[in-house]
C-alpha cells in the first residue's frame, strides 16, 4: 500500500519505523492475549497500574539510549534514581519549595552525568568502569546521608502527584510523553542527535569532520543523569519516601528496554520510540505474569529469554538487510 | 607439537634448485580493481627470491593468495608438483607456507614463549607446561643468536624485536616456504643484521624465502633472484648477479601513463598556507607553502611522515615546534575545529578508520561537517539536509540507491567520493587529500582528478599525498619528497624524472654503508 511507496523512497527510515511497528504489534498482541486470559487485565485500574509501572523504566531507557548510541553504557542510573529520592526528600522536608527541590535534584543528576563525561573524556576511563564506580559509591553516599533509614516525605501535594491522573491517564505516563517528545526531536531532528550517532559510529571520522566529540560524550551522559534524577523525583513522589537503596537493578532493566527497542550496544543504532516500547513490553510481561499467578522467579527467567529472542531476531533482520 | 620445535628446522624434502612452488596464470580481481593480472612464476627450493614493486603493484595481494588469506580469482598454484587449493591459512601452513608480516600479528599481552607456541602449546593432561615452553623458546631464541628473553610479555619488546620473534616463530613450524613482507620497515640496522643472519641460516637449511622490500640494498645483499611487479603485472625476473638497481627501478616505474591524469594549470594566486620548520611526532623541520590554484604533492614511502605532517597541520596532533601561517598571518591550530574554521579540509588516509561512519547513511556522512549550517538553532532543516546530500550524490555521481543507504554498502571508489564530497559543500580553501585514490578504480580516479581541477579553478589550493609516484608526478605543480620524517627534495612540475625522485625517496646512503644506492 502507501507504505510500499515510502519504502522505495527511503528504505532505512521505513525499516526503523517497521521495527517500531513490530514491537508495537508485539505489545498489542500481549495485551490482547492477557485480556482474554485474565479477567482483571483489561480493567481501568490495572491498565493505569501498568502504565505507572512502565513509565519510570521508560524514561530511564531514553537517557540510557543516548549513551548507548555513542557506544557507551551508563550503569549508574539505578543508583542515581535512589540517590535522587534521598535528595528530593531531604530538601522538601527541610522546607524547600517543591519546585526548587525538584530543580536542585535534577541539577544533581546533571552534575553526576557531567562527572561521567569527565571520567571518560579527561581521565580516559571506560564508560563501564566510571559508571560502575558511581553505581556503588552513590548508594554508599545515600546511606551515609540517611544513616540507612528511609525519609518520609511530609508534603502531600508532592506525593499526590504520582498517584493522580489527568484526563484518565496517570500523571506518570504523561511524564513519559513530556520526556519522549523533546527526546525524539533532539535525537532525530537536531544536529546534536546526528553527532551522537556519528560519534558512536566512528569517533575519529567525526572528529576530523569537525564534530566536537568530547562535548557530544558529555552531553550523552548528562542527559542520562538528568533522566535518572527525574525518575528519582517521580519515584519519591510515588512511594512517598527517600531511600538510597531504591531502584536496585533498574539500570539493567533500562538497558534491556533499550536493547529490546532496537538499540545496538555497538553504538550508532537506536531511536526514542524503541526503548519506550521496550520498557512497556517488559512491564506488561511482569504485570501479566502477576495476574496469571506465575511464580515471580519464573518472571525473571521469562524476561531473560525474551531479551535473547527479541535481540536475536533483530540481529537476523539487520544482517538480512 | 613440541617435537617439531625441538628439531628447530625440519629439513625440507626437495633438493635445492628444483621448483618448489609454481604459479600458473595466478590472478586476483577485487570489485573494481584488477589487483593481480595473470602471473607465471616458479620459485626454486632453497632460494631467496626478492619481490619488489611500488605500493599497489600487487605484492600484498600475491602474499594473501599464497598464504590462503584470500581466494584467487583464477589460475593454479603447483606445490611440489601437485596443485594446491590454498583456500585457508590453515592449509597453507600445513603445506609449510608461512609469512612474517610487516605489522606484527601476535598477542602483545602474552609472553614471548606463549606467542612462539601459540596454537600448538605443550600440555600434559590439559595443563600447560609453561616452564618447559619458556625453556624451549629461550633455547630457540639463543640458538638463533637473538639476545632476547622468552619470559617477558611480547608488548614489552620494541617493534623490531617483536619482528624477530615473529620470524623465530615461523621457523619452528616446519616451514619450507617463508615469506617476509617488508620485515625491516621498523628494524634498526643491528636488528636487521640479526634478521639477515636468520634468513641466510634458513636458506642454508633449504627453506625457500620470499623477500619483499622497498630497499634496493637489502635486495642486493640477500637475494638470489628478484622479480618486479608493476600495476599487478609481473614485469620480469632477474638473477641478482645480472642486474643492477638502475634496471630494477626502471622496471618498477616505467609504466604507460594513461590518460587518467587530468591536469589543468592555473596561475598560482595568493599564499594560502605556509609552514616554517614545523616539527611534530613523525616528522621534523618541514617548511613548505601552498598557493591558491596550486597542487602541492608530497611523495614518499609509507611511514615517511607525510600523513603525520598534514594531520598536525590540520590540528589533529600537537606540533612540537615551528610556525603555521595562514594567508600570511601566523595562526595557532590547536584542534581540527580551528583548522576547519580557517578553511582547511582533510580527506584522510583511511576511509574505514578516519573517513567514514560506515554504519550510518550516505547522507549523514556527506552532511556531517555542515550540520551547523543547515540547522536553525536546534533543529535541522530536513529539506536542506536532503537537498545537500542529493546534490553531492548527483554532482559526484556517487553510485548509491538513495542517500539513506549505509556507507558500508558502497564500493571503495564511491566511499572515497563521500570522504571528498563532504567537504565540497562546506567550502574550504585548502584541501588536503591523503592517498585519495587507494583502492579506487581507474574511472573514479579520473573523476577525482577532474574534481581537483574544478577546486583549483575556484581558487582553492590542494595538498596531495600519494605513495604512487605517477599520480603526484603528473598532478603536482610542486613536488616535495619525504624520507624518514624529513622533506629531502623539492621539484617543479616535471623538472625531475621518476628515477631521481624514487631514488631520493628510497636512498639511505648515509644510514647504511654498503648499500648500493
Amino acid at each position: 500500500m502507501s507504505t510500499e511507496a515510502i519504502a522505495a523512497e527511503r528504505p532505512k527510515r521505513n525499516y526503523n519505523a517497521l521495527f517500531g511497528l513490530t514491537l508495537l504489534a508485539l505489545l498489542v498482541l500481549l495485551w490482547i492475549i492477557l485480556s482474554v486470559a485474565t479477567p482483571s487485565f483489561a480493567s481501568a485500574n490495572n491498565i493505569s497500574n501498568l502504565l505507572r509501572q512502565g513509565s519510570m523504566i521508560a524514561i530511564l531507557a531514553v537517557g540510557q539510549t543516548f549513551v548507548i548510541i555513542t557506544g557507551g553504557i551508563d550503569l549508574s542510573v539505578g543508583a542515581v534514581v535512589g540517590f535522587a529520592t534521598v535528595i528530593v526528600a531531604m530538601l522538601i522536608n527541610a522546607g524547600t519549595p517543591v519546585f526548587l527541590a525538584i530543580l536542585i535534584t535534577l541539577l544533581v543528576g546533571v552534575a553526576i552525568g557531567m562527572f561521567h563525561g569527565f571520567g571518560i573524556v579527561k581521565m580516559g576511563l571506560p564508560p563501564f568502569i566510571i559508571t560502575l564506580a558511581t553505581l556503588t559509591s552513590l548508594r554508599g553516599i545515600g546511606l551515609l546521608m540517611t544513616n540507612g533509614n528511609s525519609i518520609n516525605i511530609n508534603s502531600d501535594s508532592f506525593t499526590a502527584f504520582s498517584r493522580s491522573s489527568f484526563v484518565g491517564i496517570p500523571n506518570l505516563f504523561w511524564m513519559v510523553i513530556l520526556v519522549g517528545i523533546p527526546a525524539y526531536i533532539f535525537l532525530h531532528h537536531s544536529r546534536w542527535g546526528r553527532y551522537l550517532f556519528s560519534v558512536g559510529s566512528n569517533a575519529e571520522a567525526s572528529r576530523l569532520s569537525g564534530v566536537n566529540v568530547q562535548r557530544t560524550i558529555y552531553m550523552a551522559y548528562t542527559l542520562s543523569g538528568l533522566c535518572a534524577a527525574f525518575v528519582g523525583v517521580l519515584l519519591a513522589s510515588r512511594i512517598g519516601i527517600g531511600n538510597p537503596t531504591q531502584a536496585e537493578g533498574w539500570e539493567l532493566q533500562a538497558i534491556a528496554s533499550s536493547v529490546i527497542g532496537g538499540t545496538s550496544l555497538f553504538g550508532a543504532v537506536g531511536s526514542v520510540h524503541g526503548p519506550l516500547l521496550g520498557a512497556f513490553i517488559l512491564a506488561t510481561i511482569n504485570n501479566g505474569a502477576n495476574l496469571l499467578n506465575v511464580n515471580a522467579f519464573w518472571q525473571r527467567i521469562i524476561t531473560g529469554v525474551l531479551i535473547i529472542v527479541i535481540v536475536y531476531f533483530d540481529g537476523l533482520r539487520r544482517r538480512g538487510k | 607439537m613440541m617435537s617439531t620445535a625441538q628439531e628447530l628446522h625440519p629439513a625440507p624434502t626437495l633438493e635445492p634448485g628444483r621448483t618448489i612452488l609454481e604459479l600458473r596464470g595466478l590472478e586476483k580481481r577485487y570489485p573494481g580493481t584488477h589487483a593481480l593480472k595473470p602471473v607465471d612464476l616458479a620459485f626454486k627450493a632453497g632460494e631467496i627470491h626478492a619481490i619488489v614493486g611500488e605500493n599497489g603493484a600487487g605484492k600484498s595481494t600475491l602474499i594473501k593468495l599464497l598464504t590462503g588469506v584470500m581466494p584467487r580469482t583464477s589460475g593454479d598454484v603447483i606445490w611440489e608438483g601437485k596443485p594446491a587449493a590454498l583456500a585457508t591459512p590453515h592449509e597453507a601452513m600445513a603445506l609449510g607456507i608461512n609469512a612474517v608480516h610487516q605489522e606484527v600479528v601476535l598477542c602483545r599481552h602474552l609472553t614471548v614463549a606463549a606467542n612462539m607456541f601459540l596454537g600448538e602449546e605443550d600440555s600434559r593432561f590439559g595443563i600447560l607446561q609453561q616452564r618447559a615452553m619458556v625453556r624451549q623458546a629461550q633455547k630457540i631464541i639463543d640458538d638463533l643468536g637473538f639476545d632476547l628473553p622468552a619470559h617477558v610479555k611480547l608488548g614489552d619488546l620494541t617493534i623490531g624485536q617483536q619482528q624477530l620473534i615473529a620470524a623465530a616463530r615461523a621457523t619452528v613450524r616446519g616451514t619450507k616456504f617463508l615469506i617476509f613482507d617488508e620485515p625491516t620497515a621498523y628494524l634498526t640496522r643491528k636488528e636487521a643484521d640479526q634478521l639477515f643472519t636468520l634468513i641466510r641460516r634458513l636458506k642454508g637449511e633449504g627453506v625457500t624465502i620470499i623477500y619483499i622490500s622497498h630497499r634496493m640494498e637489502e635486495v642486493f645483499e640477500l637475494a638470489d633472484r628478484v622479480s618486479v611487479l608493476r600495476d599487478g603485472t609481473l614485469v620480469g625476473t632477474r638473477n641478482i648477479a645480472e642486474t643492477n638497481d638502475a634496471e630494477l627501478v626502471k622496471m618498477m616505474i616505467n609504466r604507460s601513463i594513461e590518460q587518467v591524469y587530468h591536469k589543468e594549470h592555473f596561475t598560482p594566486g595568493a599564499m594560502l598556507v605556509e609552514t616554517r620548520n614545523l616539527s611534530g611526532k613523525g616528522f621534523e623541520n618541514v617548511s613548505m607553502s601552498v598557493r591558491a590554484g596550486e597542487i602541492v604533492g608530497l611523495y614518499g614511502l609509507i611511514g615517511a611522515g607525510r600523513s603525520e605532517f598534514v594531520t598536525t597541520l590540520y590540528g589533529r596532533h600537537r606540533k612540537a615546534a615551528g610556525q603555521i601561517l595562514w594567508e600570511g598571518k601566523e595562526v595557532k591550530v590547536n584542534s581540527e575545529h580551528d583548522a576547519i574554521r580557517l578553511g582547511m579540509a582533510l580527506a584522510p588516509e583511511s576511509r574505514r578508520d578516519q573517513g567514514l561512519c560506515l554504519n550510518l547513511p550516505v547522507g549523514l556522512n556527506l552532511n556531517l561537517p555542515i550540520y551547523k549550517r543547515i540547522s536553525s538553532n536546534l533543529l535541522i532543516s530536513r529539506a536542506q539536509e536532503k537537498a545537500q546530500a542529493d546534490r553531492q550524490i548527483a554532482d559526484l555521481r556517487i553510485k548509491t540507491p538513495t542517500r539513506s543507504a549505509l556507507a558500508s554498502s558502497l564500493s571503495g571508489g564511491n566511499q572515497q567520493k563521500i570522504v571528498i564530497g563532504k567537504w565540497l559543500a562546506h567550502g574550504a580553501k585548502l584541501f588536503i587529500f591523503d592517498e585519495p585514490t587507494v583502492g579506487v578504480d581507474v574511472g573514479t580516479k579520473a573523476e577525482i582528478y577532474r574534481l581537483f581541477g574544478a577546486l583549483l579553478s575556484k581558487g582553492a589550493g590542494i595538498i596531495l599525498i600519494s605513495s604512487y609516484l605517477p599520480e603526484v608526478y603528473e598532478l603536482a605543480d610542486t613536488l616535495h619528497v619525504f624520507r624518514r620524517g624529513k622533506l629531502v627534495a623539492t621539484h617543479g612540475f616535471h623538472t625531475a624524472d621518476h628515477e631521481e625522485i624514487l631514488t631520493q625517496a628510497l636512498a639511505e646512503k648515509q644510514e647504511r654503508p654498503g648499500g648500493r644506492i
